[in-house]
């Protein structure tokens, strides 16, 4: 989430955080992935946002990549994510490399931090990992995707990048003119309330 | 809050600039990446047609053009090719015809997705000389001032100009600050006019006369490129290797270059953002500075900006090359950088 | 009528007929000054600086939308697209049949002498069933595309096809003029000139006009 880089002529230090959401076609990705843009964005952050399109889209696999930093973001897309959201068992199988140690080599040094590549730092949030409590809590599939929004926002909040009631705002005025409000409100909140 | 700090999309931040440029009309086919560029358009509420292939909205370009109606074109891919045909005509006869291009993987349909492979198509395309004007954006501030200047541009030296992007670009959504910056757009004018009658063709019957017109065109084109070719060198002070790169992979190694920078390398970034006309000075000048060892070129192509790169640099000038080429493939920061230790 | 230089068009090519009507008309509407011509690339590239109107060449096939593309840029001008058999009814079908369902308000006159002529009288959509061609040395097998009624079955109501010869002036005057009035009233106009072509033909005096009256047999006259 930290590295080195040499701005201005000053070594510098850049907080970047790559988050690749991914899950079936039709389960929301990307509007959660809207919602949490638009929160790190309204925070004053550098945030970065592209989906997978075209041809893959179509009754597929749905991703989004997602970049916060507080520099300026140039380049959108990445294979080593720092948070990887699994809803899907296509999704997994798509994401598969993402979580694979890559073979790219930084030398270790004591003053320069590496960013973040081999994987190892990476935090899964996998469905099925959470199959137990979504039943339990009898959170239906419909709003799975608000749940992993929950969830997603508590991790930020402690990460500093943007605040719960803020991803409740966007989310509240996305949704809660439309069907199933109530739902998805108790999917967030059980969302948050959950270990990761 | 700074209202002119949004979160937009590569393809609203061009459909922003063409309405800021005065554009009044587009004539397009969709085409994925491009073609949110085309209905951004439309949702504005401006005037469009949505013709049969990009061979008739390349023509009907051509077309509005001539009467003195600032429009434009986007297209991809297959629709490129499609769309030299009518580029050829304006390079040829002179049109200030303006075309978004995003970049997908080729050949043939390839991908929808990206690619930096339509360089030398955008560059040299058509049956002529490649007198066209050529820019290539590398984040989303530059796609709205070279949008902008595209168009400016066009109409005041008369060459067709390309907006030379890629799919990464228009489909990403990023942080830019719109200020409406004062650019004060060139009006259009008619080509053809009642007031007065032209004869004007663009087939010659003798070989001498082809020659003389294309002495002109290039005659001009070499004084415009005095004056629009750009570039940007970053941290290339004493460099000992310069990356060259255009476009997002360019800002891709921009952050490769600053990491790097931070761990003692002398790696330096030199960034054509016309390329065509390529500016060839600055690049011979960095690349006959005295601690350069070797130039080392990057892209989403397996060479297509090598070739620019090797064609434009002055003869006199040896440095050894080397090639980092991936074409259809993005390429990250963290790529450039691990083959650098 | 100034010329810049001298015409060159065959000797016995319908093409100078065609555009001396037009001509004509014009200038008894007293509309020189709206009219824009555009060209196709064969043989009516050659009227580039043929009449003192505004004349512009385009590419082989697209005359049709660049005329539509100026047209709606300046309603007010009176947009010609001038093309042969090919540009109209082959490389350039699709854009026509377009632009005709559309209902485009310009008008496309097309020069039909059944071959191509300009590239040395290759088979072309409307040659005759049994013509011998350049590329068809034994006999085209096919047979000719009827471009109006074609476009006929898709245009707008009120759109104006029409077909004449190039031995008929006063027909030719009176359908280019009609076309213009319905340019003038916004919609789409085509009108096909049947003219000859005694260089690719091989065909010389009596036989060039026979030539014609036999293509009357299979294009028919009028308004369609």
């Amino acid at each position: 989430m930290h590295f080195t880089i040499l701005k201005d002529c000053k070594i510098i230090t850049v907080m970047l955080i790559k988050i690749c959401l991914s899950g079936d076609g039709g389960q929301g990705v990307q509007l959660i992935s809207d919602i949490i843009c638009l929160a790190a964005f309204v925070d004053g952050w550098q945030v970065s946002q592209i989906p997978n399109y075209g041809l893959e889209q179509r009754g597929g696999v749905s991703l989004s990549f997602i970049k916060i930093s507080d520099q300026e973001i140039t380049y959108p897309k990445f294979s080593q994510p720092d948070i990887l959201l699994i809803m899907s068992a296509q999704a997994r199988e798509r994401t598969k490399r993402y979580s694979e140690i890559s073979n790219i080599q930084f030398p270790a040094s004591n003053q320069i931090q590496n960013p973040n590549v081999k994987g190892e730092n990476i935090k899964i949030l996998d469905i099925e990992n959470y199959k137990d409590i979504l039943h339990k809590e009898n959170i239906k599939f419909l709003n799975y995707n608000i749940f992993f929004l929950g969830l997603l926002s508590k991790i930020l909040e402690e990460k500093n990048i943007c605040k719960i009631d803020e991803v409740v705002g966007l989310l509240e005025k996305k949704l809660i003119d439309k069907a199933g409000w109530n739902e998805n409100k108790r999917a967030f909140e059980i969302g948050v309330d959950i270990e990761y | 809050m700074d209202k002119t700090r949004k979160f937009l999309t590569g393809a609203e931040i061009v459909v922003q600039a063409c309405v800021d440029a005065g554009a009044e009309m587009t004539y397009g086919y969709p085409i994925t990446p491009a073609t949110e560029v085309f209905t951004g358009w439309i949702k504005r509420g401006k005037k469009y047609l949505q013709t049969e292939d990009e061979i008739a909205a390349g023509f009907g370009v051509c077309g509005a053009v001539l009467a003195g109606q600032k429009v434009f074109t986007s297209t991809s891919g297959p629709g490129h090719i499609l769309m030299q045909d009518a580029l050829s005509m304006a390079e040829g006869m002179r049109l200030p015809f303006v075309a978004i291009v995003a970049q997908r993987g080729g050949p043939s349909s390839g991908t929808v997705i990206y690619s930096q492979q339509e360089v030398i198509l955008a560059c040299f395309g058509g049956n002529g000389e490649g007198l066209r004007l050529v820019y290539s954006p590398s984040n989303l501030s530059e796609l709205y001032t070279l949008t902008r200047q595209a168009f400016d541009d066009a109409w005041h030296y008369r060459f067709p100009a390309i907006l030379l992007t890629d799919g990464y670009s228009l489909k990403m959504r990023g942080v830019v600050g719109l200020s409406q910056s004062q650019l004060e757009n060139i009006l259009p004018h008619p080509l053809i006019s009642r007031d007065k009658v032209v004869h004007w063709r663009n087939i010659y019957t003798f070989e001498e006369e082809l020659h003389q017109e294309i002495s002109e065109a290039r005659k001009d084109f070499a004084a415009v490129a005095e004056i629009i070719a750009c570039s940007e060198s970053w941290q290339t002070k004493d460099a000992e290797i310069l990356l060259v790169a255009h476009g997002i992979v360019a800002a891709a190694a921009k952050e490769a270059v600053d990491q790097l920078q931070a761990r003692g390398k002398k790696v330096g970034l030199f960034r054509p953002i016309t390329l065509r006309p390529f500016d060839r000075k600055n690049l011979d000048k960095v690349a006959s500075q005295a601690n350069l060892k070797k130039i080392v070129v990057i892209e989403s192509s397996a060479g297509q900006l090598a070739r620019l790169v090797r064609d434009q640099l002055a003869p006199e000038i040896s440095v050894p090359f080397e090639y980092m080429q991936f074409p259809g493939l993005g390429v990250e920061t963290e790529t450039i950088i691990s083959h650098f230790f | 009528m100034p010329q810049d230089s001298p015409a060159r068009f065959c000797p016995g090519c319908g093409h100078p007929i065609v555009l001396m009507m037009l001509n004509k008309v014009l200038t008894n509407l007293q509309l020189t000054k709206e009219a824009v011509l555009g060209l196709d690339i064969g043989c009516s590239l050659l009227a580039w600086n043929f009449l003192a109107i505004n004349t512009f060449q385009t590419h082989h096939g697209r005359v049709t939308p660049t005329m539509m593309g100026f047209k709606r840029a300046r309603p007010d001008s009176i947009c010609f697209g001038y093309t042969g058999d090919g540009g109209a009814y082959a490389i350039g079908l699709q854009s026509l049949l377009y632009s005709a369902k559309r209902d485009e308000p310009i008008t496309i006159l097309v020069v039909n002498n059944a071959v191509y002529g300009m590239t040395g009288g290759q088979t072309a959509p409307t040659t005759l069933t049994g013509q011998k061609t350049d590329s068809d040395p034994t006999g085209y097998q096919g047979t000719p595309w009827l471009g109006p009624e074609l476009i006929r079955t898709i245009a707008h109501p009120k759109a104006y096809l029409a077909r004449t010869a190039v031995n008929d002036f006063q027909q030719m005057q009176d359908f280019i003029k009609k076309a213009i009035e319905v340019q003038q009233d916004g919609h789409f106009s085509l009108v096909e000139f049947l003219s000859f072509c005694p260089t690719n033909w091989h065909t010389a005096g009596k036989a060039t006009l026979d030539y014609l009256e036999t293509m009357k047999e299979v294009f028919k006259t009028g308004e369609i």
